[in-house]
């Protein structure tokens, strides 16, 4: 991690809902986070009881969010867990169906154009006009945020040599691989200077190599003072890139906190045992001599394995589902 | 509200459109010539005669301006309305603009410039055309001015159908639906007296036929219908207040 990004939040601020008895605020994973204040210095998204729902089905279900300037903000959830939704209430791209949203101190909601000139977003799906030039969408984006040609030229000139992009400001959009359109969308996003880049599973559909150079990117980003939010089903993304991680599951938030925290949350052996007709059991023990104890104890395994737990361990206790 | 100079936010937004329609101009002025110019073979010169209403033109004079209206619907809609439908359910570009801080009436406007453009484009050509053909039709300022409103007004229709459609065939029974039926009876390649009293009163309270009127007086120097004129800006208000509501309140 980069030497300006914020210091780890000690152990008590983890929240979760099924965290040991005796302390109420991590009993309730919304309790902490979030008088109905606008932001102060150090909180840019302050985000209290979200509600929406569609039909009868309701997709966030009271969250509440408190994200730290500067910091990289993993969210996680498997598909369907309201993930893309939060996203799209955070962006202002949707209206819940209640909520209090405030972007660096600015009432989202009741201000969307003001909030929407600190955030740059990249989209799950592409979302560039694949049939004009890779030069013509940044300028684009670059105008719908009222910057003009000039402030336009000089920040697209940084932004793509970072990007390895400037041999390519000319081709049309359709002809880039994948991983290149995502860059294209990373320089688009992040024209007007935002304070906030919003990243929605933005390494889905990439290559290994893709991969790495989008992890870089963020870290770069984010070295530069640019608070991050991305969603990921993704652990090892998660893990290795973000200060704190929330986990979302049916609407709700079940935990959050540093990745150390999370994953203090379970003990860090697992065993993963095996049986006769396919089933896999997993449990966790203090250490890994404890664990191969257990292991021993067995009956009818067919394979047995200990390794270290992880967060997707965290996530399978928590929900009862895995990523 | 911070004040907001909603043409320059307009362009902003047209700004992706624009290049897109610079990068294909030939392809688009071919395109929109090619439906126009059926209707001009196929009635103008295959049927070679109509009913005008009793005016003393020749039916090529009376038809060129029916087809600059049709142009006029055709143009601008499809290419607002498929463009925003594309736009929103697979390319997810739209949410990019939504997303950004333009505000929803310079959006609105900013999205159909594309429509209008392309409608007047294809009108110009048709109407070269004409006047080639006729030497009772004449391209004044006041006739582009009304091709460039019932472009315009069309357009306006087509982001409303294009934010209002949730799927391809929803769009398309749109279109079959609304521009179909008024592609061919609202007075543009006959008039529309001679069709029964009670269809004729319900052709009335079509765009189109406002439409195809102003066209229609302006190039043949009729007198000025100014209750079409009334008419179709009031329908383009009427467009563009349902497109503001359906953005702000995120109704599509």
């Amino acid at each position: 991690m980069p030497e300006s990004l914020p210091q780890k939040p000690p152990k008590s601020q983890i929240r979760s809902d099924k965290a040991p008895a005796g302390d109420e605020a991590s009993l309730n994973p919304n309790a902490g986070c979030g008088v109905a204040v606008p932001a102060g210095d150090d909180t840019i998204i302050l985000a209290k009881d979200i509600v929406k729902s569609f039909g009868t089905n309701i997709a966030v279900d009271g969250l509440s969010l408190s994200i730290k300037r500067g910091e990289v903000y993993g969210f996680l959830g498997p598909n369907g867990a309201g993930k893309t939704t939060t996203v799209n209430i955070l962006t202002t791209a949707d209206l819940p169906d209640s909520a209090e949203l405030y972007i660096d101190g600015v009432d989202a909601l009741s201000n969307r154009v003001a909030a929407r000139s600190d955030i740059g977003i990249v989209q799950q799906q592409n979302s560039l006009e694949k049939e004009i030039s890779v030069r013509e969408n940044i300028v684009h984006h670059g105008l719908m945020q009222n910057m003009s040609r000039k402030q336009i030229e000089a920040r697209m000139e940084v932004l793509c040599e970072r990007m390895q992009l400037t041999g390519r400001l000319d081709s049309l959009v359709r002809d880039l691989s994948g991983g290149w359109k995502r860059r294209v969308a990373i320089v688009c996003s992040l024209i007007h200077n935002p304070k906030i880049l919003f990243l929605d599973e933005p390494a889905t559909g990439l290559d290994t190599q893709s991969r790495n150079l989008l992890y870089s990117m963020v870290k770069a980003i984010n070295a530069e003072g640019t608070t991050i939010f991305f969603t990921t089903h993704y652990i090892y993304e998660a893990e290795d890139l973000c200060h704190r991680i929330g986990i979302i599951n049916e609407g709700k938030l079940v935990a959050e906190g540093t990745p150390d925290e999370l994953q203090s949350m379970v003990p860090p052996s697992a065993l993963v045992v095996t049986f006769e007709d396919g089933r896999e059991e997993v449990s966790y023990h203090e250490n890994h001599e404890a664990a191969q104890r257990a292991a021993l104890e067995m009956e009818g395994a067919t394979s047995i394995a200990v390794r270290q737990s992880n967060l997707e361990d965290v996530f399978l206790e928590l929900t009862g589902r895995s990523l | 509200m911070r004040p907001y100079n909603i043409f320059s936010e307009a362009l902003r937004v047209a700004y992706g459109d624009l290049c897109f329609f610079r990068r294909n101009i030939i392809q688009i002025i071919i395109s929109s010539l090619i439906g126009p110019l059926l209707y001009l073979i196929a009635f103008g010169y295959g049927m070679r005669s109509g009913s005008t209403g009793g005016a003393d033109v020749s039916y090529i004079s009376y038809i060129v301006p029916g087809i600059v209206a049709i142009t006029t619907l055709t143009a601008g809609f499809a290419s607002t309305s498929q463009k925003i439908l594309i736009q929103r359910l697979f390319y997810t570009s739209f949410d990019e603009l939504i997303l950004s801080p333009m505000h929803t009436p310079s959006i609105i406007l900013g999205k159909s410039i594309i429509g209008m453009l392309k409608g007047l484009v294809g009108s110009v050509a048709m109407l070269i055309l004409g006047v080639a053909l006729s030497d009772t039709l004449f391209i004044t300022p006041s006739l582009i001015a009304c091709i460039i409103l019932a472009s315009f007004t069309f357009s306006l229709m087509g982001v409303m159908a294009g934010l209002l459609a949730n799927s391809s065939p929803t769009l398309t029974m749109l279109s079959s639906i609304l521009i179909t039926p008024m592609t061919f009876l609202c007075g543009t390649l006959f008039a529309v007296s001679a069709l029964p009293e009670l269809f004729a009163m319900i052709i009335w309270v079509l765009p189109l036929t406002h439409a195809s009127e102003l066209i229609r007086s302006t190039a043949l120097g009729w007198s000025f219908p100014w209750w079409s004129l009334l008419t179709l800006l009031a329908y383009a208000a009427g467009f563009f207040l349902i497109n503001c509501k359906l953005i702000k309140e995120k109704l599509y």
